[in-house]
């Protein structure tokens, strides 16, 4: 199952364009999308889901058209967490996954099954009869999750599923795409380097409306390959002057001061050695070169 | 049928409506048995506005609107008719059981007759019951589908209150006449054979109807 992008335009009434003529191909597996906040990210997923109907281009998935007259055939293969989902929050986690079985068509008899399997998978069984306004952030993201899954969909579209998430709820949540994409196409959403680090061979990056790369995560490091420099500074008002004039892409505090990464086309111009490139200093690499 | 009852009555909008009767009868006298359903009808239409307001709307807020998408448009309807089925009769059963805190409470006098003719105030109650139904689900339906169309309940909820204010006033009755949403307030009570209250009741339902085949296109398109 494969997701073909061909020429896709979003333009709000606003005036504001949040996909702006792109082309992209998903493959089975998964797929990160990379971008900062507001970069498109959301936009796209909202046409792959067919709530958003773009102004121009055209979507392929497994062969068919985005169009009025599939969109119940799509919408079958889809299974989608949104960024910000609320659950019912008076239902139990069974109860509520089980009247969204309910709404989407599955037998109850299959639903049932399916929930119980999915509750096992996601560590959730030992909560399912608590409210849903009872559940930790991440309890609610894995029961989202499982929402998504009910209807065992070809393609999982989840965005930003790890925002706000601590770092043991974030590797469990990536585990679970990871387990999840074995036999279909998902396609992971964040603006957190690390959660694509973990999970996905291949990526997008995106920026204001438009994808400033896209291909397998190797290829992207070595894009940034010789570019990145290792800095060893003794306060942080130097680090600071190192950033007004290099573009960084982290710090951290070590024995005898703070380590920098900068990342520069040119040898720079302070004592550094260069370094292996990270996935977040390509990303950052990427989103500022030419700047 | 469990679970919509959990999602569309939830105990906040059980307390603030059993209050707001509450306090209608304790506050809004009425000296004639007839009146207790003038002074029901109008405040248990705004009470329905309200309640129904998030039928819907409520699946837009927490953006499982956007996962609902995916489902087919008649498993959405369905559900979201049991709902407004549920509150609905809820309101309605709200709405009799008002007429009884009237009757205990206020203690009025029997409008057919110094003493109580138990026939006569039961016929009373049931044309009440009769009309307070067709009211509850005109302006229940109304707000709903308001909702729906501007995807906010506070909008949907706005616009019955000024439908509301204009034709609950002296100007509405007079411009409406018997055609008026709210005819059974402002019927003749001292004229039984005047059934012509009727025709205000039977716009609502043509209404509500008409809102009910309106409301799959207005979710499908707004989302």
């Amino acid at each position: 199952m494969s997701i073909e992008i061909k020429d896709l335009t979003v333009t709000f009434k606003n005036g504001v364009t949040a996909l702006n003529h792109v082309d992209l191909e998903i493959p089975q597996g998964i797929f990160g999308l990379l971008g900062e906040n507001g970069a498109g990210k959301t936009t796209l997923m909202r046409v792959l889901t067919t709530v958003l109907t773009p102004q121009g281009g055209e979507v392929i998935i497994d062969g068919m058209r985005y169009s009025e007259s599939n969109y119940e055939k799509i919408r079958k293969k889809i299974g989608y967490l949104p960024q910000e989902i609320d659950l019912y929050p008076n239902l139990t986690v069974q109860e509520c996954l089980e009247y969204m079985g309910d709404l989407a068509g599955i037998p109850k008899k299959i639903c049932q099954e399916r929930i119980r399997y999915y509750l096992e998978k996601t560590s959730l069984a030992e909560h399912q009869k608590k409210k849903m306004k009872q559940l930790s952030g991440g309890m609610k993201r894995r029961a989202g999750l499982v929402q998504a899954l009910l209807n065992e969909p070809e393609v999982l579209i989840v965005d930003e599923p790890t925002t706000g998430l601590d770092p043991e709820e974030r590797i469990r949540i990536r585990n679970l795409l990871v387990d999840f994409s074995e036999d279909r196409t998902v396609l992971f959403s964040t603006h957190v380097v690390e959660d694509l680090a973990a999970t996905c061979q291949k990526l997008a990056v995106m920026k204001k409306g438009q994808f400033l790369y896209a291909g397998g995560i190797r290829e992207l490091l070595s894009e940034a390959k010789g570019h990145v420099w290792l800095c060893q500074v003794d306060s942080e008002i130097k680090a600071r002057e190192l950033e007004r004039e290099y573009h960084v892409s982290s710090k951290q505090y070590v024995d005898g001061g703070l380590q920098v990464r900068l990342l520069c086309e040119k040898v720079p111009e302070v004592k550094c050695i260069p370094c292996e490139t990270t996935l977040e200093d390509a990303y950052v690499y990427i989103t500022n070169k030419g700047k | 049928m469990d679970k919509e009852i959990k999602i569309c009555l939830p105990f906040y909008k059980i307390a603030y409506s059993v209050f707001f009767v509450a306090v209608l009868s304790v506050v809004r006298g009425v000296s004639l048995t007839d009146e207790i359903g003038i002074a029901l009808e109008a405040p248990m239409a705004a009470l329905a506005a309200v309640l129904c307001a998030d039928t819907y709307v409520q699946e837009i807020i927490s953006k499982r609107s956007e996962v609902e998408r995916l489902y087919p448009m008649k498993s959405r309807m369905g559900s979201m008719l049991k709902r407004m089925v549920i509150q609905e009769i809820y309101l309605l059963i709200l709405a009799v059981a008002g007429y009884g805190m009237f009757y205990m409470i206020q203690k009025p006098r029997p409008f057919y007759g110094p003493s109580l003719q138990i026939e006569d105030e039961l016929r009373m109650l049931l044309i009440y019951t009769a009309a307070i139904a067709v009211t509850l689900n005109f302006w229940g339906i109304l707000s709903h589908t308001l909702s729906c169309l501007f995807r906010s309940m506070w909008v949907g909820m706005g616009f019955c209150l000024v439908l509301w204010i204009v034709t609950y006033s002296t100007a509405g009755e007079r411009l409406l006449g018997k055609w008026n949403v709210f005819s059974y307030t402002f019927r003749n009570t001292q004229d039984n054979g005047d059934l012509s209250w009727t025709c205000g009741k039977i716009l609502c339902l043509l209404l509500s109807i008409t809102m009910a085949v309106m409301l799959p296109k207005i979710v499908e398109k707004r989302g």
